[in-house]
């Protein structure tokens, strides 16, 4: 009677606290879309995918401030996936046992270092480098946002797809040799594609943490709203929409234009991440049922 | 009966000494079934593995005498492991198609060797499943992925992508352990027509198989090589107490 | 003793709740707190709360209630006499001054700081002196190459606080648009927004081809400050303390705050305190330019 009285209970707890993440995010979806759709009233649509961004005279055009997430969004993958996997290889696959002694707490280190510090480290040595070694006007640009993102995005990565490396059977690697493949083609024939599902989440998880990611990118990439006009833009300074949110945010008034056009890229963002995440979400289940079916 | 490799006072020993062995000298007979066999940690998958140097993966710390084959020591540091690997064919225990489909795991060695000539390639496959004596099992199902197979044809499966390669020798490492008596006896029946084109050295995974299968066979114990003889002299009549007493299962 | 000393709190506290305007103290009670109410520019905020805190060492017994909203709410409370002190960055407007006597209430004007922008380039860059003309075409985006002011033949990497910096409002006013109310231009788009002062420091610091501005206080040696003209032909000035306080130097401004006549005492011993070299230290502390000669009103 009692102990009956007693799991019901905990099955009601677990109900609501499963229920509740529902909750919060239909809270947080209504209210990013009462606070921002306003915006489409206040502002014409032209003005406000325009191209000028400087919302104390009253530009709202966020263009400038997709362009800027993207490009340095894209750039970072660019840097973290090949990095990120690679490191991930060798350490799985080549690495001698004091190297990976020696590296895997590394990595560990670099994943807990706080975004804020690696701004830091950005503005005083990434910034000045990439300055002199590329001869740029300024190093404050896209780019050096997108490698301290690469960078932030790295051990995740790396922790993520060596745990899938791992778990691909060591007979794979055998079999594949027993059969004449070397040490290269073993590797990139077969234990990484068997480990895909997981790599796929790995680098998913890593651009996960570096769309997300605002202080670091706001110490770097010079916050300049400009629309880029060649591909040249990489090496400009850009403004991201995390950097536009997080440093205007704080001083707008409330109800105003302003505020309404900042929730209103909010929704923007909001959109963009929930596309990436349905996009890698059925590409991993694709590849999870064929895993499935390869592996069972 | 000719030596088809021939192990010359072979001493190896892991970093971590757990399995070794203490100067082995065997001859493995061309066109004949070798059975190696023996209680567990007794050195006869160090020996496979040393056949085709897969144990370069292994931590070896140290390697003496030579193994002869082709008239080449394989163990020189200049052996062209590749080729080697090629010629002298294995397969694990635990089967482990690659995660590919069943064409491409038979022509997985190809591939690798560069071969993009299709019709060679259908024609290996089908040849390499029916040696195997699974083509009937398969042929309408090539492009489904291996693991979808049986346990039993899966192994069937992994023989037959060795054997694609046309090897020399086949090295089997216990192949039936994780198999049922009807896979088994498959297996032990491809086998006897097999070695009228090709070496076998066969790992059993149990002393009722070495009887069966062996036309030759040795017994490994602590890394030695207690005795090697003809299959039916070594179990009827052992010349070592060791063996007789592991054969008439008195230890082990 | 810890009774009285709750009951003084809990005093203090329902004259914060009722928010009523001070009114001297009378001397029968010495315990009873005096309360100040003080509201305005944001740009004076952080000084204020300050000041404000500085204070309670100096006169325990008067509490003072700083909040920001901007200038025009500072006067429009004070027009409304619902505040003691009114914080501004601005002089006040001829019709609030009307609208204040309308309401019976007389304003009385006091600097208490001043503020005075710096404009810095690299050490290495040769150019050293600016009219405000030529400062407002940088900015712009009509001049790109430090070669077309006579400099090297270097891009023009311009950097200026975030939009929602007082500082950038200032230099976008009195700057880029020369403090031509009229004038509509803005910073050229690719101006890099920098979320702090020491990030144009930084910046500034490293990059020869760099041009920033930021408060005179938060100016470091590792940058040279440029000397700047009102016009061409008028004299180039270094921003100092003293050459902010005696007007030359262009891109300053006076922070004042407004009283009413009739102020209650506690209120001018606040306003003749803030003018101290104590009180000054603080407006140097935080980026401000302090005064020199201490004149309150005018």
């Amino acid at each position: 009677m009692e102990t009956a009285k007693g799991e019901r209970w905990i099955t009601w707890i677990i109900k609501i606290s499963g229920y509740s993440s529902i909750l919060f995010v239909s809270l947080i979806l209504f209210f990013l879309a009462r606070e921002g759709f306003p915006a489409l009233g206040e502002v014409p649509l032209k003005d406000l995918f325009g191209a000028r961004w400087y919302p104390i005279e009253g530009y709202f055009g966020i263009w400038p401030l997709i362009f800027g997430s993207v490009l340095v969004t894209v750039g970072a993958l660019l840097i973290g996936i090949p990095f990120g996997i690679g490191t991930a290889v060798y350490l799985s696959e080549l690495a001698p046992a004091w190297i990976k002694n020696i590296l895997k707490p590394i990595i560990e280190i670099l994943a807990g270092l706080p975004s804020v510090v690696l701004g830091f480290l950005g503005i005083q040595l990434a910034a000045p480098f990439f300055r002199q070694f590329l001869n740029l006007p300024t190093g404050l640009t896209a780019f050096t946002g997108a490698v301290l993102l690469g960078f932030i995005a790295i051990p995740t990565i790396v922790s993520i797809s060596e745990d899938a490396l791992n778990t691909v059977p060591s007979t794979y690697r055998h079999g594949a040799l027993a059969l004449g493949a070397n040490h290269w083609q073993t590797i990139w024939g077969v234990t990484v594609p068997a480990a895909r599902s997981g790599l796929l989440t790995a680098v998913m998880l890593g651009v996960g943490r570096s769309i997300g990611e605002t202080m670091a990118v706001m110490m770097v990439t010079g916050n300049a709203p400009v629309l880029p006009r060649s591909l040249n833009a990489l090496f400009l300074p850009a403004r991201t929409m995390t950097a536009t949110i997080a440093s205007e945010m704080g001083e707008v008034a409330t109800g105003s234009t302003h505020y309404h056009v900042l929730f209103f890229i909010g929704i923007v963002l909001f959109g963009i991440s929930l596309a990436v995440n349905l996009t890698a979400s059925s590409l991993a289940l694709r590849s999870r049922k064929r895993a499935e079916r390869l592996l069972s | 009966m000719s030596a088809k490799i021939s192990v010359q006072n072979l001493t190896l020993m892991y970093s971590d000494g757990v399995e070794s062995l203490q100067n082995v000298s065997i001859d493995i007979i061309a066109n004949a079934v070798n059975v190696l066999f023996g209680p567990a940690g007794g050195g006869k998958s160090t020996l496979l593995r040393a056949l085709n140097r897969l144990n370069d993966l292994a931590d070896v710390d140290t390697a003496q005498g030579k193994i002869v084959f082709n008239e080449q020591n394989i163990l020189d540091p200049a052996t062209d492991v590749i080729e080697l690997r090629r010629k002298v064919g294995m397969v694990f225990s635990r089967p482990a198609p690659l995660p590919l489909s069943v064409y491409e795991n038979v022509i997985y060695g190809l591939r690798l060797m560069g071969e993009r000539n299709k019709s060679l390639l259908d024609e290996r496959v089908e040849q390499s499943l029916r040696q195997a004596v699974l083509w009937d099992e398969v042929y309408d199902r090539l492009n489904d992925p291996g693991t979808s197979l049986s346990g039993g044809q899966q192994q069937r499966l992994c023989i037959a992508r060795v054997l694609a390669l046309e090897p020399e020798v086949i090295m089997l490492d216990e192949p039936t352990s994780a198999l049922d008596p009807v896979s088994t006896a498959k297996i032990e029946g491809m086998l006897a027509t097999l070695k009228e084109r090709l070496t076998i050295i066969l790992v059993p995974h149990n002393v009722q198989q070495a009887a069966r299968t062996a036309d030759y066979a040795g017994f490994f114990l602590q890394g030695r090589l207690v005795e090697y003889a003809p299959g039916k002299e070594l179990f009827l009549k052992p010349r070592e107490k060791e063996t007789q007493d592991y054969v008439t299962g008195r230890f082990g | 003793m810890r009774f009285v000393a709750a009951r003084r709190w809990l005093i203090g506290f329902m004259l914060l709740l009722t928010a009523c305007s001070a009114t001297p103290s009378d001397s029968t009670a010495p315990s009873a707190s005096t309360y100040i109410q003080n509201k305005g520019s944001d740009t004076i905020v952080n000084l204020a709360l300050a000041w404000a805190e500085a204070y309670q060492t100096v006169k325990p017994e008067v509490r003072i209630s700083v909040t920001g909203g901007g200038s025009g709410t500072g006067l429009t409370a004070l027009i409304s006499g619902t505040v003691d002190i009114a914080n501004a960055s601005r002089k006040i407007k001829a019709e609030e001054i009307q609208a204040a006597k309308a309401n019976g209430i007389e304003p009385v004007e006091h600097v208490i700081a001043r503020d005075a922008i710096a404009v810095i380039v690299n050490p290495e860059n040769p150019i050293g002196e600016l009219s405000l003309e030529q400062i407002a075409r940088i900015y712009r985006g009509e001049v790109n190459n430090w070669s077309e002011l006579g400099g090297e033949d270097r891009p023009i990497v311009r950097l200026s606080r975030e939009t929602n910096s007082g500082t950038h409002v200032y230099f976008l006013e009195e700057v880029v648009r020369l403090g031509d109310k009229e004038n509509k231009e803005i910073f050229s788009a690719d101006t890099l927004l920098l979320p702090s002062s020491e990030g144009i420091i930084a910046e500034v610091s490293e990059n020869p081809n760099a041009i920033g501005y930021d408060g005179l206080g938060y100016v470091t040696p590792e940058v040279k400050m440029l000397a700047v003209a009102r016009t061409a032909d008028q004299p180039y000035v270094l921003p100092s303390v003293e050459s902010v306080n005696n007007g030359q130097y262009p891109i300053s401004r006076d922070l004042y705050m407004y009283t009413q006549t009739g102020a209650p005492q506690s209120v001018l011993d606040y306003l003749a305190w803030i003018l101290s070299p104590d009180a000054q230290q603080i407006v140097t502390d935080l980026g401000f330019v302090p005064i020199l000669s201490p004149t309150a009103g005018k």
